[in-house]
């Protein structure tokens, strides 16, 4: 354990001392980071069969190939993310093999169904430039320095999600009719769904450590403005209509919707005209979970247990 | 199904530092080389190679990643 007090750890990472390995921290700070790094890598993990089951409905050979090679990264990065919290003494067996699907942290998007292409390419457009604004953050300012390591490989790769997703975008709404109304749909429920994800606003923010400890730089508030700052100029320059404006008054970008909302995940609709609704309503939401947790998580623990009793089986033969 | 941690090693082209750029899990030598490959496939490396984590002896016996995680596995 750490030489330091959680006060001295505290101010030595501000001043800019990087923590190597599970000597330098204190159990604060250990506790800290494994919950930044389960909500990093199980994101990661649970992207991937929404986005597998949605890569059906590639419209080429082409498409196929480059949906499964974001695929792909998102396993990648899963299993990079598990690895750092091995080395901080969790357990991945547990952490993939060992959970209910409702014990997985990943955020509530990753619980919706993707039913079609343009789903698909507006949640890359969406869904990783949020995981590319979170993760750029934690690179430019994380204390840890594996994780700082490890997420220069997982930029790279974000990036490329996000071209695919915003590439496919554009080419739909350019070719308007049917094809920019499919993307207009799937940005009337994603949109919503992506603010929301990062989280309570900052003036409820409850003291979560991480930035006393380093392990992130910017705050809710403001990570959500960074993602809109990308997104809604996107959305507008496509002519796609999304509920949030630019106020130049205020310097930020304002939300032209109640904040937050109740959503109905059977029709993906945000009930705005029901008005604001308390976090506590979100949090139930979100611990409800959505209609593909069961299948998503299923889908990758499924052979574990078949596969590792044929092969105990094989070695005791 | 029990797995080994491996270290992954790789050159960007010819005359480039050798650098660690990540790890994978793989259950034997053949397998790590495949993981290796195909997670670190961000860059076209000129050469990779792959270590079993128990196998890399910390010179220094200080403060770095790998010397701390050694010390943790061995207690
Ligand atoms: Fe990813
Ligand atoms: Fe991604």
């Amino acid at each position: 354990m750490s030489p330091f007090t959680d006060d001295e750890l505290k101010q030595k990472v501000q001043d800019g001392y990087m923590v190597e390995g599970p000597e330098d921290m204190t159990e604060g700070y250990r506790k800290a980071l494994v919950v930044q790094l389960t909500v990093q890598a199980d994101t990661e993990l649970m992207s991937a069969p929404s986005y597998w089951m949605a890569a059906r409905y590639a419209p080429s050979t082409n498409t196929q190939v480059s949906a499964h090679a974001i695929i792909q990264d998102e396993l990648a990065h899963a299993n990079i993310a598990y690895r750092l919290l091995e080395d901080i003494g969790e357990s991945k067996e547990h952490l993939v093999y060992g959970r209910q699907p409702h014990e997985f942290k990943h955020p509530y998007g990753f619980d919706q169904p993707l039913d079609n292409w343009a789903e698909l390419v507006v949640a890359t457009g969406f869904f990783d430039r949020a995981g590319i604004t979170l993760l750029t953050d934690v690179h430019e300012n994380t204390s840890y320095a594996p994780l700082k390591r490890a997420l220069v490989k997982i930029g790279m790769e974000e990036t490329f999600h996000l071209r695919h997703g915003e590439v496919w975008m554009r080419r739909l709404s350019k070719a308007g009719g049917e094809a920019k109304e499919m993307v207009q749909r799937a940005v009337d429920w994603m949109f919503p769904m992506t603010i929301e994800w990062f989280g309570l606003p900052d003036d409820m923010k409850r003291h979560s450590g991480q930035l006393d400890y380093r392990l992130k730089g910017l705050t809710n508030d403001q990570l959500r403005q960074v993602w809109m700052s990308a997104t809604v100029p996107l959305c507008e320059q496509l002519g796609l209509h999304v509920p949030a404006h630019w106020d130049a008054e205020r310097e930020a970008y304002v939300l032209d919707y109640p904040f937050p909302c109740q959503y109905d995940a059977v029709d993906k609709h945000w009930a705005f005209d029901e008005g604001e609704i308390s976090w506590d309503a979100v949090f139930e939401r979100w611990k409800g979970r959505g209609p593909m947790n069961e299948i998503y998580v299923e889908s990758v623990q499924r052979s574990r247990l078949d596969v590792a009793r044929w092969l105990d089986g094989k070695a005791a033969a | 199904m029990r797995e080994i941690v491996y270290d992954v090693f790789a050159r960007k082209g010819r005359g480039d530092q050798l650098v660690h750029i990540g790890y994978v899990d793989a259950f034997d030598d053949e397998t790590a080389k495949v993981y290796a490959w195909k997670t670190y496939d961000e860059e076209n490396w000129f050469e990779m190679c792959v270590v079993e984590r128990d196998a890399i002896i910390p010179v220094t016996n200080g403060e770095g990643h790998f010397a701390q995680l050694k010390r943790a596995r061995d207690e």
